[in-house]
């Protein structure tokens, strides 16, 4: 009672974090990606950009960029506009505009489970394949698989104007042209110098840095393991020598399509040649003869 | 600053409108659809079905097959578990079994046109050719456009078995073996006698008598335009008639891939080989 009291008054005074009441503005941007895909990295490069008088830190970022679990809907209120919102959540179609970040799923299942060690959310010595189990059932966060979300964006938004997809591993590999792809769909004005600032204020390197002067700053990492970094490894193919064969090969035959179409390649024989599926009609009667 | 206490209070009693934003049960179970697509006709033959000694109407069916769009989180907390709610969302990941419910985009926009009238969503002055621009954007909807709506649903979930597609052309034509399906897949023992009364008990004619008579106990009814009927024509194929050549072929055009997965014939033979890709289902259990 005395909790709910408490959560009514927070919320007379905006203090609450407003989730999926957060009212939508029409010229809002959202930074969406399925966890540990590189969007704090995102983050950092986009609020370096939007505002180069205060570097990114961990301490600010939750003001500069917000997320509507982690932020108290005053602050959204007292955003200049148009507000950089993160997100985690498949398809919403009220996102007016969308950067949304993919990544390799064999390197995410990887980045998630150290980052489940690190937060003591599995036991240390918890073995990738029962992870990857959970993993591959979406039952590791709460905002579904990784084919889920990726699947509901692309197949929805591929191709839309309001629709910017972005690899984690090309904003690795020319970091500054990706970002000016950023610059033009979001007609942010920066040119070449504010986006190598950008860039460099945001390297691995610098974040680190940043992680170990703030390591309780921020929600991401608050009460976790200190002796686990938040800022890993940072690189794109860690999978070929983490990821033990038969885990990869799982994650390929469950969603090799879907990776083949944003051109990572598969380590296993393709799972099925089938690049159509039957409609509903004859998937019925195929299920028929089946069974 | 008064509104901001109103809400606070509101949200103390448990009184605010519950939206998207309300607490998802793990046995929950869903009845989703894009708006117009038959939702409150199934919700009638749900509520008959599960409730065959109560008289379903408008006035009391936002009580039997609640809606969380217009309910307390009060109420939805208080139901008796497990419940089956009503929702327009497009894909959401709390929603674990679920009926998801189809119609054929041609009709679901001539539908709609009424509805938007009736509901003074839109001007009178707007013409159905002008409405199908904004619908195949998907301006008409706060829930997207049908091609998001339908394709996250799809995407996500389309092969697992706790996701249950029919389509309103079969229900309309079918009606006790759909009905029998969706009865099957909600765990209720009904025999054919129990399917064939629900299945009157919500008959068209009959919804239409109790929309004569409830219009004002029904949030979907209530302050709307009393000339246009909720109840509408309730049949497919409509837009054959209905539907200006031209715009028929722009809807095709837009969505031939879920057209043609979905089994609704088209209009244009060229559109007949665009397939949804196998990338995008990922709804498979593993």
């Amino acid at each position: 009672m005395i909790k709910h009291l408490m959560a009514g008054i927070q919320r007379g005074l905006g203090l609450h974090r407003p989730a999926r009441g957060l009212l939508i503005l029409p010229d809002d941007i959202f930074l969406v990606s399925f966890p540990k895909s590189g969007n704090t990295w995102t983050r950092f490069l986009l609020a370096n950009l939007r505002f180069p008088e205060q570097p990114a830190t961990f301490e600010n970022i939750n003001r500069l960029i917000p997320d509507p679990e982690g932020t108290a809907k005053r602050d959204f209120d007292r955003m200049p506009r148009p507000r950089i919102i993160k997100s985690h959540e498949c398809f919403d179609p009220r996102y007016p505009r969308v950067v949304y970040i993919v990544r390799d799923p064999r390197d995410v299942v990887v980045s998630q489970y150290h980052y489940h060690r690190k937060l003591r959310k599995i036991e240390d010595d918890s073995p990738i394949e029962k992870f990857a189990t959970r993993y591959l059932a979406g039952e590791t966060c709460p905002h579904g698989s990784w084919g889920q979300n990726v699947a509901t964006w692309l197949y929805t938004s591929e191709g839309s104007p309001r629709f910017l997809l972005l690899r984690y591993e090309d904003l690795l590999a020319d970091t500054a042209r990706e970002l000016a792809k950023v610059v033009a769909f979001l007609n942010l004005t920066a040119g070449p110098e504010l986006i190598a600032q950008a860039v460099e204020r945001s390297s691995a390197d610098n974040m680190r840095k940043l992680e170990k002067k703030q390591p309780d700053k921020n929600e991401l990492m608050k009460g976790s393991r200190k002796d686990l970094s938040f800022i890993r490894a940072a690189g794109s193919g860690g999978w070929r020598k983490d990821l033990p064969a038969p885990v990869a090969a799982r994650i390929e035959a469950a969603w090799g399509p879907l990776m083949q179409h944003l051109g990572y390649e598969l380590s296993s024989p393709t799972p099925s040649e089938t690049s159509q599926v039957p409609g509903v009609r004859s998937q019925e009667n195929l299920m028929a003869r089946l069974s | 600053m008064l509104a901001h206490v109103k809400y606070a209070v509101k949200y103390l009693l448990g009184r605010d409108q519950a939206g998207n934003n309300f607490t998802v049960f793990p046995d929950d179970t869903f009845l989703v659809s894009y708006p117009k697509s038959g939702n409150t006709w199934v919700r009638f033959l749900l509520a008959n079905l599960i409730y065959p000694n109560e008289t379903v109407g408008f006035a009391n069916i936002n009580r039997l097959l609640p809606a969380p769009g217009v309910s307390s989180k009060r109420f939805l907390k208080n139901l008796p578990r497990p419940r089956i709610l009503k929702s327009h969302e497009p894909f959401d990941v709390r929603f674990r079994k679920l009926i998801y419910l189809v119609r054929d985009p041609r009709d679901v926009v001539i539908s709609e046109y009424h509805f938007d009238l009736k509901k003074r969503y839109i001007e009178p002055d707007v013409t159905l050719e002008q409405f199908v621009e904004r619908f195949i954007k998907g301006t008409t909807s706060g829930y997207g456009s049908w091609w998001e709506h339908t394709a996250s649903w799809i995407a996500a979930r389309h092969g697992n078995p706790a996701f249950l597609l029919v389509r309103y052309e079969d229900l309309l034509s079918e009606p006790v073996s759909e009905t029998g399906k969706i009865a099957e897949f909600l765990g209720i023992q009904a025999g054919p006698e129990r399917l064939q009364a629900a299945v009157q008990r919500s008959a068209a004619d009959r919804m239409r008598k109790l929309e004569k008579q409830q219009a004002d106990q029904w949030t979907g009814t209530k302050n709307t335009r009393k000339e246009i009927p909720f109840v509408r024509a309730a049949k497919s194929g409509g837009w054959k008639e209905t539907l200006p050549g031209h715009c028929v072929q722009e809807i095709e055009i837009a969505w031939a891939p879920l057209f043609n997965f979905l089994g609704y014939p088209l209009q244009t033979p060229e559109l007949d080989n665009k397939t949804v890709p196998a990338w995008v289902r990922t709804g498979q259990p593993l």
